[in-house]
């Protein structure tokens, strides 16, 4: 029975962003959601439990404000969440979420599988499930669309660049996977309004190590847009030439 | 004062959007074209614990406020109007009656299995004689030995021909006037009473709609609910709940009609630039946002009355009225911005403007509504 880590983060809902004329964006009416990938891993944890039993801790590093994310966390299945929370911890990246993980889970969660998404619905810099594996030390399955727990292993389907490839590891192992391993649950209103009876420990920066300062500076941040021209093609052989030119003479086409 | 809603509330909304992403949208058109109740898609929103949000748990509902059922219904009426609106009666009115008035026996039979959505409730009330005019009703329940006897013929019973549970009005003493009207559990399947006519609609064509006849139609004392003669001030308090229903009906159907009038005002490309770049349109949007949030203000303040415990009728006719009328009004404009387009099949704006109009009918008129308004405040 294994005991299960879903780990998630709390990002910004990119349907609510606006992007202005010069491409700056507006974030201020923005709403969150748990990253999509997450999602996938908090259900792929959900599920495990549900057939091999043992027991599910969600853990999120995020801003305080961030509450909502824990319960919507909580009513997906996880019975308990750690909810490690500073102002600061707006925009870490990759590799301080590691080691605030890494710090955290070695301390206070013991583990047998740690599940994670491939990558984040912002970032996606897909850095965070390897590097915490690491900085743990325990082995780690990527790009994951199907896991199944035999004994004390796991055997996963990885899928890669050439194909698809079955693998398995002991654990303790982390897992990231991919969007087509489950199809998330709608938690049912029962779900959600029970969410906020279960257990949350908060651990906050001071309870932490010295987290180092990110390497990366974000310059600027711009969205494209798409500017219609307004013209139509129909399936007028003609007018599929005119077409075929037009994307020649924008470079669409080469 | 405080405009927000709890996280939970946030949560559930966002979780019924989803639903409706997933379950409702791809077959509302359907739906809508066959006047087909999808017995499939009720089975999913039982399973959620939508059919009983209010109803506490040992009642087999999911234990939460009106409020919270209530942005249920806008979220899912912005999908589906027929679908929120058959939510909004089950929940508002049939649950409410028994949670309210029910004693405990009936709450165990009849109660638990509805807020489990395993049994769909209706509301038995208009007669062909007898609309806004309530007390023009005919049907009778004269009592024999330990049973009651009905007699009479109602009409418009939504959920008539799909209902499980009905909660029927009629005479006990038609003398005593509005003191002498009884309400009754009614069992599907019970000797006596018979689905009549169905009706084919304009508009929420999924919500079945009939007649109801009684002949000879026998009840136990036991399905009596409260009182002889509490039926009408009954009837009343299932008002206040399902007109706030009916708001939060009209709030999806509103919200619904903005999506796509901004959506498609942004698309349509007139005179070398979107359409929503003129005037014209950009001022019909506006107006049709103001509305939105004034609707959803009113809407959402008269379920918060109801939470607190204290007398909403006029708060949840202000909001049946208003959204019911905004909603009639801002989908004609919405039809008018997708010209053509917005005028043949398939587009969502045509059916939300057939599923408008019986917002300012059903569950009393807006005539009935200024009535209810009028009388409260020149009292
Ligand atoms: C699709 C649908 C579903 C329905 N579902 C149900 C249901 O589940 N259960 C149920 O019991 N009923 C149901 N009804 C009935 C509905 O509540 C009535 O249709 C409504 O109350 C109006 O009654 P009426 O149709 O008899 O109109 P009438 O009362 O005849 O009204 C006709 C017109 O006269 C106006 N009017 C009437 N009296 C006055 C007055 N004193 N002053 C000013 N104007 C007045 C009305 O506002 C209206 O404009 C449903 C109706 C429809 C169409």
């Amino acid at each position: 029975m294994p005991q299960m880590i879903a780990c998630f983060k709390w990002v910004v809902d990119e349907a609510y962003i606006r992007v202005g004329a010069s491409g700056d964006l507006d974030m201020n009416a923005v709403d969150y959601k748990i990253s999509d990938y997450d999602k996938n891993a908090l259900e792929e944890a959900a599920r495990i439990r549900e057939q091999a039993g043992g027991s599910v801790a969600a853990v999120t590093v995020g801003v305080p404000e961030a509450t909502k994310g824990v319960k919507d966390a909580l009513s997906r299945g996880a019975e308990k969440a750690f909810f490690i929370q500073d102002p600061s911890f707006r925009d870490l990246e990759p590799s301080q979420t590691a080691r605030i993980l890494a710090a955290v889970i070695q301390s206070r969660i013991p583990y047998d599988l740690i599940l994670c998404g491939e990558g984040s619905s912002d970032l996606y810099a897909r850095q965070v499930g390897p590097r915490l594996a690491e900085l743990l030390g325990i082995p780690c399955l990527s790009f994951v669309q199907k896991l199944t727990v035999e004994g004390d292993r796991v055997v996963a389907e990885r899928r890669t660049d050439e194909g698809q490839e079955v693998c398995t590891a002991p654990m303790p192992v982390l897992v990231t996977v991919l969007p087509d391993i489950n199809t998330p649950r709608i938690p049912s209103v029962r779900d959600t309004l029970m969410a906020s009876k279960k257990e949350v420990v908060p651990v906050r920066k001071e309870d932490l190590p010295d987290i180092s300062s990110p390497f990366l500076e974000t310059v600027s941040m711009k969205g494209t847009s798409l500017k219609r021209s307004g013209t139509r093609f129909t399936e007028d052989p003609g007018d599929v030439k005119a077409f075929v030119d037009t994307l020649l003479q924008k470079g669409v086409l080469k | 004062m405080d405009f927000k809603l709890t996280e939970e509330q946030e949560l559930i909304r966002k979780n019924m959007r989803e639903f409706t992403e997933k379950h409702v949208d791809p077959i509302a058109v359907e739906i809508d074209e066959t006047s087909r109740h999808p017995e499939e898609l009720f089975k999913k929103l039982a399973e959620g614990g939508w059919m009983g949000i209010p109803v506490p748990v040992e009642y087999g509902g999911s234990g939460s406020d009106y409020l919270t059922h209530i942005v249920a219904v806008d979220e899912l009426a912005r999908s589906c109007a027929s679908t929120g609106f058959t939510v909004s009666i089950h929940v508002g009115i049939a649950c409410m009656l028994v949670l309210l008035f029910g004693t405990e026996d009936q709450k165990k039979k009849f109660l638990a299995p509805m807020a489990r959505g395993e049994k769909l409730g209706a509301f038995v009330l208009t007669e062909p004689g007898a609309g806004t005019d309530v007390m023009a009703a005919t049907t009778t329940a004269v009592k024999d030995g330990n049973d009651y006897v009905l007699n009479g013929t109602k009409t418009f019973t939504s959920n008539g021909p799909t209902g499980d549970t009905y909660f029927v009005f009629a005479w006990t003493d038609k003398a005593a006037g509005r003191k002498g009207m009884s309400a009754f559990i009614v069992p599907r399947g019970t000797p006596g009473m018979e689905v009549g006519t169905h009706f084919k609609k304009m508009g929420l064509r999924s919500s079945q709609t009939s007649e109801m006849v009684f002949r000879n139609c026998r009840i136990p004392q036991e399905n009596l609910l409260g009182k002889e003669g509490a039926g009408l001030l009954m009837a009343m308090t299932g008002f206040d709940h399902g007109r706030t229903g009916i708001a939060a009906q009209s709030t999806g159907i509103l919200q619904a009609a903005l999506d796509e009038s901004i959506r498609y005002s942004k698309e349509r490309v007139q005179f070398g630039q979107p359409i929503s770049r003129q005037q014209a349109i950009a001022w019909m949007i506006a107006d049709m946002a103001t509305d939105l949030q004034a609707a959803r203000f009113l809407t959402y303040h008269a379920a918060w009355m109801k939470d607190q415990g204290k007398p909403f009728s006029k708060e949840a006719s202000m909001a049946k009225l208003f959204t019911s009328e905004a909603a009639m009004r801002h989908t004609i404009k919405a039809v008018q911005i997708h010209g053509g387009y917005g005028y043949v099949k398939g587009a969502k704006v045509e059916r939300l403007m057939r599923d408008a109009k019986i917002t300012e009918i059903y569950e009393g008129t807006s005539e009935a509504q200024r009535m209810v308004i009028s009388g409260n405040v020149l009292r």
